[in-house]
C-alpha cells in the first residue's frame, strides 16, 4: 500500500496501490479523495448521484480505480505513477457551460487576509472579474 | 472605477493567477475591493484564461455580460494596442447605468483544447512539488505543460518566476516574439481601440 497525493478541490491523500499505471483506492478512501462515494446507484454526492457506465473498469478487485472515477465525473485527469500523484482538473460541463451558455462558475478563493470569497458571494451586483498577476 | 460605480451595485473582484502573495500585497495596495490569491490557476479552467489581465464582466444573475476581454488598468500599452483604459471604463458605465454591452459583447470564446487542459493540470502539479520541495519533478511537469501549451502566459510565463527565472528576461522576450509570430493566439476578445 503506498499513499496518493489527489490534487482535486483540495489537496488530499488516498491510501492505495499503483497497479500497472492506474491509481486504486480503497473504496472508503474515495469519498475524502475527490469528495464523491461510490453506491449501487452510482458516484454520489449529498443527494446527487451520476450512474456509471461500466462499472467493471472503475473496480479493480475491492478497490476503484480514481482516474476511471474522475473521467465518469467529466473531470479532465493527470496520471502521475513516478511522483504517486492524480490531478483532477474542473469539470468540462462547467467551462462549456461559461462558454456557450453564459453561465459563469463559482469560484473560492482566500483574499489577501486569508478569508475565502466566492463570487456568489456578490450575487445580485454587477461583477468585474478581473484576472491579473505579478508575473 | 470601482469606488465611482460602488454605489450602483457594482463590485470589482480580482484574482490573482499567482502564488507571489507578497509581490500582489504590493500591487493591490490602496485597492478596497477583494483581491483573491489562485496559485492553481484554477480560474484559467473555469473561465478558459491563457494570458492576463482578462477581464469578465458578470452580471447580477451571474450570467457573463461580456466574456474574456484582454483589458488593461492602465494605459502602460495603449501606444500598442490603440486601446485606452478610459474607452473600456466608458463601456462599463454604460453597462452599469444602462444595462448596455458592447458588440463585442458576443464574441464566441473558443473552448480549451484537450493538450491546453492537460497542461494546466501538469502546472498545477508542478507548483504543488514545487512547494513539497521536489525541484526536479516540478521542472519536469513545468517542461510537459509548457510542450502542451507553448504559447499560452498562464502555463510558461507563470511558471517563469517559480522556476527563478525573471518574468522580463530573454525567456520571456522569446515567448512574446513566438506569440506574437503565431498571431498572438489568446481566448478572448482582443478589445477595437
Amino acid at each position: 500500500m503506498t499513499t496518493i497525493t489527489v490534487l482535486g478541490d483540495e489537496v488530499a491523500s488516498a491510501t492505495g496501490e499503483w497497479a500497472e499505471g492506474r491509481p486504486l483506492v480503497e473504496p472508503d478512501a474515495l469519498s475524502a479523495a475527490i469528495g464523491w462515494t461510490l453506491k449501487p446507484e452510482g458516484l454520489c454526492r449529498d443527494d446527487m448521484c451520476v450512474p456509471v457506465r461500466d462499472r467493471s473498469a472503475m473496480q479493480v478487485g475491492d478497490k476503484v480505480d480514481l482516474a476511471v472515477a474522475a473521467d465518469a465525473l467529466d473531470r479532465p485527469t493527470l496520471v502521475d505513477p513516478d511522483t504517486s500523484a492524480v490531478v483532477l482538473g474542473q469539470p468540462n460541463a462547467t467551462r462549456q457551460a461559461a462558454l456557450r451558455d453564459r453561465q459563469a462558475p463559482d469560484f473560492t478563493f482566500a483574499d489577501l487576509d486569508g478569508v475565502d470569497r466566492s463570487l456568489s458571494d456578490y450575487a445580485g451586483k454587477k461583477r468585474l472579474l478581473v484576472a491579473f498577476s505579478s508575473w | 472605477m470601482h469606488d465611482e460605480l460602488a454605489d450602483d451595485d457594482f463590485i470589482v473582484i480580482a484574482v490573482a493567477i499567482d502564488e507571489a502573495t507578497d509581490e500582489v500585497r504590493v500591487l493591490a495596495d490602496g485597492i478596497t475591493y477583494p483581491v483573491l490569491m489562485d496559485p492553481d490557476h484554477l480560474l484559467t479552467e473555469l473561465y478558459a484564461i491563457s494570458n492576463v489581465p482578462a477581464v469578465v464582466w458578470i452580471d447580477e444573475h451571474g450570467r457573463i455580460a461580456r466574456p474574456n476581454a484582454n483589458e488593461f488598468g492602465s494605459d502602460m500599452f495603449s501606444e500598442f494596442t490603440g486601446r485606452t483604459r478610459e474607452g473600456h471604463f466608458d463601456q462599463i458605465r454604460a453597462w452599469v447605468h444602462q444595462g448596455v454591452v458592447p458588440d463585442d459583447a458576443s464574441s464566441e470564446i473558443a473552448d480549451l483544447d484537450e493538450d491546453e487542459l492537460a497542461a494546466r493540470l501538469h502546472f498545477r502539479l508542478a507548483a504543488h512539488l514545487r512547494r513539497a520541495g521536489d525541484e526536479a519533478g516540478a521542472a519536469r511537469h513545468f517542461d510537459a505543460a509548457a510542450r502542451l501549451a507553448p504559447l499560452d502566459f498562464t502555463v510558461v510565463r507563470a511558471a517563469m518566476p517559480l522556476r527563478g527565472e525573471s518574468p522580463f528576461g530573454e525567456e520571456f522576450f522569446k515567448l512574446l516574439e513566438e506569440y506574437q509570430e503565431a498571431g498572438s493566439p489568446f481566448h478572448g476578445i482582443t478589445p477595437a481601440p
